[in-house]
C-alpha cells in the first residue's frame, strides 16, 4: 500500500531536532483530520439513502409524509413488513429473481470457464479470430439489441419464460475474458503431465484447472449475480404474466400501480437489497475483486 | 534396416503427435462451441437484424416492409429524438465529469492509513450493493417535496426545490444519482490502480524532498493513466446506457426532459410498437457506444502486444 511516510518515532530527526519533529508531525495530523472529515462526509453521503430507507420502512403511511421529517420511526411500525410480504406474491418474485440469478450465476461459471481454458491453453485454427469475436460482443450492449432480440425470443415462443429470462444471458464476453486472462497463468506442464499420466481432458479440466481458478470464479459469480439480480429492462420487455415476474420488476410495476403504496414499498425496497447486502457482507473481497478486474465491463 | 525402423517409427511418432494434437484441437473446439453459440444467437444476429430492420417500417403486427432510409431521415428532423440525444448527452457529461475527480479522490483517501479503513471503504461502497431499481424508489422517496433532501437542504439554508416535477431540475436528479452510484464503483477501480503503484517511488520521491501534491502530479498521475483512461471510457459506455433510473422515476418525463435516449428506444419498441424506427436508434445508440468501446478494448488490451 501506499504509505507516504514512515512513522514519526523511526525518523532519525526525532532525537536531534525535536521540535521540527513535532512540527511535522502535527501537519500529519492536520492531514489526517482532513482526510477523516472527507471520508465521515464519503460515509454519509453513501448510507443517508439507506437509512432513511431502512427508517421509512418501519413507519406509518402518515408518519412517511410528516411534516417535519421524521428522521426516527416512531412508533416502529413492524407490522409494514408483513403487509407488504402479502400485498402482492412477493414470495414469488423473490424466487423468481433468485432462480434467473442463479441459473445466470451458473451458466457463466461453467461456460466461461469451458471457453476461457479453450482460448488459453489450446491451439487451434481461428482462435485469435474467435476470441476478438468474443470481446466484441461487449460492444452490443441490451439497450442496443432489445429490439431484435425480442423478435428472435418472439419467434422462438420463449416470451414470458424462465428459457427467456436466461439463455441471453447464460454467457457473456467478459466472463470469457476474464477466465482466459487468469488460466493463461496455469503452467502449461501441470496439464502435459496429466495429460502423460493417461488423465482425460475433461478430467484435468475439471480436478486440476478448475480448482487452481477458484478466486477468479468466485469474482466472477459474485458480479455476474449481482448483475443478474439487478436486471431490468428484460424482463419489463418480455415479461407480461404475474407469475414471472421478477423483484425488479415488481417493485417498479408496484410503485407505478396504487397511487404508489410507499409504506409497502419500502420494506420490499429493503428487502430486495438484502440479499446483495448478505453477498457482500460474506464475499466482500470477491465483490470488490469483481469490480476491481471489470476494466472491460459495463 | 535399423534406419529404416527408426525412420518408420519416427513417422509412427510424429502422426502419433499430430493425431493427438487435432484430438486436442477438436476438444478446444468444442467446449468453446457453447458460447460462440449463444453469443452467435443472443448477440450478432440481433445486431445484424437491428441494421435491417432500422431500414424497414414494422409494428409487430404487419410483415415488416422495405422504406429504405426513411427511418434516418425522420429521426434527425424528429425533434422528440433530437431532445433524447441531447438529454443523453448532457446525462453523459455531467454524470460523468463529476465522478472522475470524485473516485480518484476517495481511492487516494483509502490508500493511506486510516483506522477502520476495511469498515469504512465498506461503508462508501453501498451505493454499489444497492440494486438499481430499488435505488430508483428510495430516490423518488428522498426526492418528495417535504422529503429527506430538501430537509436537509434546509439546515444550509436553500428553499425546497421541487425535484421531480420540474422540467428544469429532473435531470439534475437523475444525474445525482448516477454519481452516487457510480462514485464508489470507479473508486475501487482507482484502488485497484494505485495499489499497483511500487511504494518505492514515494519513497525515493520524499526523500528527494517532493510534498504530497509534487508526488501526486508526477508519480501518482502519470503511473494510473491506463487507469484513468480505462475508467473515463468506462463511465462513459455506463452514461450511455442509464435506464432504470429515469423509466422509474420520471418516465421521461416532466415534458421529455428526462428521456435519455435508451428510454426513447424502448418506449418507441414496445409503447408505439415503431420497430423500425427503434432500431435505426440503436444503430445511433451502437455507433456511439462502439466508438468508446473500442477504445476501451484497446487499453485493456494493450499490456499483451
Amino acid at each position: 500500500m501506499g504509505k507516504v511516510t514512515p512513522a514519526p518515532a523511526m525518523g532519525p530527526t526525532y532525537t536531534t531536532k525535536p521540535m521540527v519533529s513535532f512540527l511535522r508531525w502535527a501537519a500529519r495530523q492536520r492531514g489526517n483530520v482532513l482526510a477523516y472529515a472527507l471520508v465521515a462526509v464519503a460515509v454519509a453521503i453513501a448510507l443517508v439513502p439507506y437509512f432513511w430507507m431502512v427508517s421509512s420502512s418501519l413507519k406509518t403511511m402518515t408518519n412517511m409524509f410528516r411534516v417535519p421529517v421524521q428522521w426516527i420511526p416512531d412508533p416502529v411500525n413492524w407490522r409494514s413488513y408483513v403487509i407488504a410480504w402479502h400485498a402482492q406474491d412477493f414470495p414469488r418474485y423473490f424466487l423468481n429473481s433468485g432462480f434467473v440469478a442463479a441459473a445466470i450465476t451458473l451458466g457463466n461459471l461453467v461456460l466461461a470457464s469451458l471457453a476461457g481454458y479453450s482460448l488459453a491453453k489450446f491451439r487451434y485454427f481461428g482462435r485469435g479470430l474467435l476470441f476478438l469475436l468474443i470481446l466484441s460482443t461487449m460492444m452490443l450492449p441490451l439497450e442496443v439489441t432489445m429490439v431484435p432480440l425480442f423478435l428472435i425470443i418472439k419467434r422462438l415462443d420463449w416470451v414470458n419464460s424462465y428459457q427467456g429470462l436466461i439463455v441471453p444471458f447464460l454467457i457473456d464476453g467478459f466472463g470469457v475474458f476474464l477466465m482466459r486472462q487468469y488460466m493463461l497463468g496455469i503452467p502449461k506442464d501441470l496439464i502435459d503431465s496429466a495429460r502423460i499420466d493417461g488423465a482425460s481432458e475433461l478430467r484435468i479440466f475439471w480436478q486440476i484447472v478448475l480448482p487452481l481458478c477458484k478466486p477468479a470464479l468466485v469474482a466472477l459469480g459474485v458480479f455476474t449475480f449481482r448483475e443478474a439480480w439487478d436486471m431490468y429492462i428484460w424482463p419489463l420487455i418480455i415479461v407480461s404474466k404475474d407469475s414471472l415476474r421478477t423483484l425488479p420488476l415488481a417493485i417498479s410495476l408496484f410503485m407505478s400501480s396504487y397511487g404508489t403504496a410507499w409504506d409497502q414499498l419500502m420494506p420490499i425496497a429493503v428487502l430486495g437489497t438484502l440479499p446483495m447486502i448478505i453477498l457482500f457482507f460474506f464475499l466482500q473481497r470477491a465483490f470488490i475483486q469483481g469490480i476491481a478486474i471489470t476494466g472491460l465491463k459495463e | 534396416m535399423s534406419s529404416a525402423v527408426h525412420a518408420e517409427s519416427h513417422t509412427v511418432r510424429r502422426r502419433l503427435r499430430v493425431g493427438l494434437a487435432a484430438k486436442q484441437a477438436m476438444f478446444g473446439y468444442a467446449i468453446l462451441f457453447p458460447t460462440i453459440a449463444i453469443l452467435c444467437i443472443f448477440r450478432f444476429v440481433p445486431m445484424i437484424q437491428a441494421f435491417i430492420i432500422s431500414f424497414s417500417k414494422y409494428d409487430l403486427i404487419h410483415p415488416p416492409q422495405f422504406v429504405g432510409l426513411a427511418n434516418f431521415v425522420d429521426l434527425v428532423q424528429d425533434p422528440l429524438f433530437l431532445n433524447s440525444f441531447w438529454v443523453s448527452l448532457i446525462y453523459v457529461v455531467f454524470s460523468v465529469l463529476p465522478v472522475w475527480p470524485l473516485s480518484l479522490a476517495l481511492a487516494i483517501l483509502f490508500n493511506r492509513r486510516l483506522v477502520f479503513k476495511n469498515v469504512l471503504r465498506s461503508a462508501v461502497f453501498m451505493p454499489v450493493v444497492m440494486p438499481a431499481v430499488v435505488m430508483a424508489v428510495v430516490w423518488t422517496f428522498i426526492y418528495q417535496q417535504d422529503g429527506a433532501l430538501n430537509t436537509i437542504l434546509g439546515w444550509v439554508g436553500i428553499d425546497p426545490i421541487p425535484w421531480l416535477r420540474s422540467s428544469a431540475f429532473a435531470l439534475p436528479a437523475v444525474i445525482l444519482i448516477g454519481i452516487w452510484r457510480a462514485t464508489p464503483y470507479y473508486m475501487v477501480i482507482f484502488l485497484a490502480g494505485l495499489q499497483a503503484i511500487p511504494a518505492e517511488y514515494y519513497e525515493a520521491a520524499e526523500i528527494d524532498g517532493a510534498g504530497h501534491w509534487s508526488s501526486f502530479w508526477n508519480i501518482t498521475l502519470p503511473l494510473l493513466r491506463p487507469t484513468t483512461l480505462l475508467v473515463m471510457v468506462m463511465t462513459v459506455i455506463v452514461a450511455m446506457k442509464v435506464f432504470a433510473v429515469p423509466m422509474i422515476m420520471t418516465g421521461g418525463g416532466p415534458a421529455d426532459s428526462t428521456r435519455v435516449l435508451p428510454l426513447f428506444i424502448y418506449q418507441t419498441a414496445f409503447e408505439f410498437f415503431d420497430m423500425g424506427r427503434a432500431s435505426a436508434m440503436s444503430v445511433f445508440l451502437f455507433v456511439a457506444v462502439m466508438l468508446f468501446s473500442v477504445a476501451q478494448i484497446r487499453i485493456f488490451t494493450r499490456g499483451e502486444e
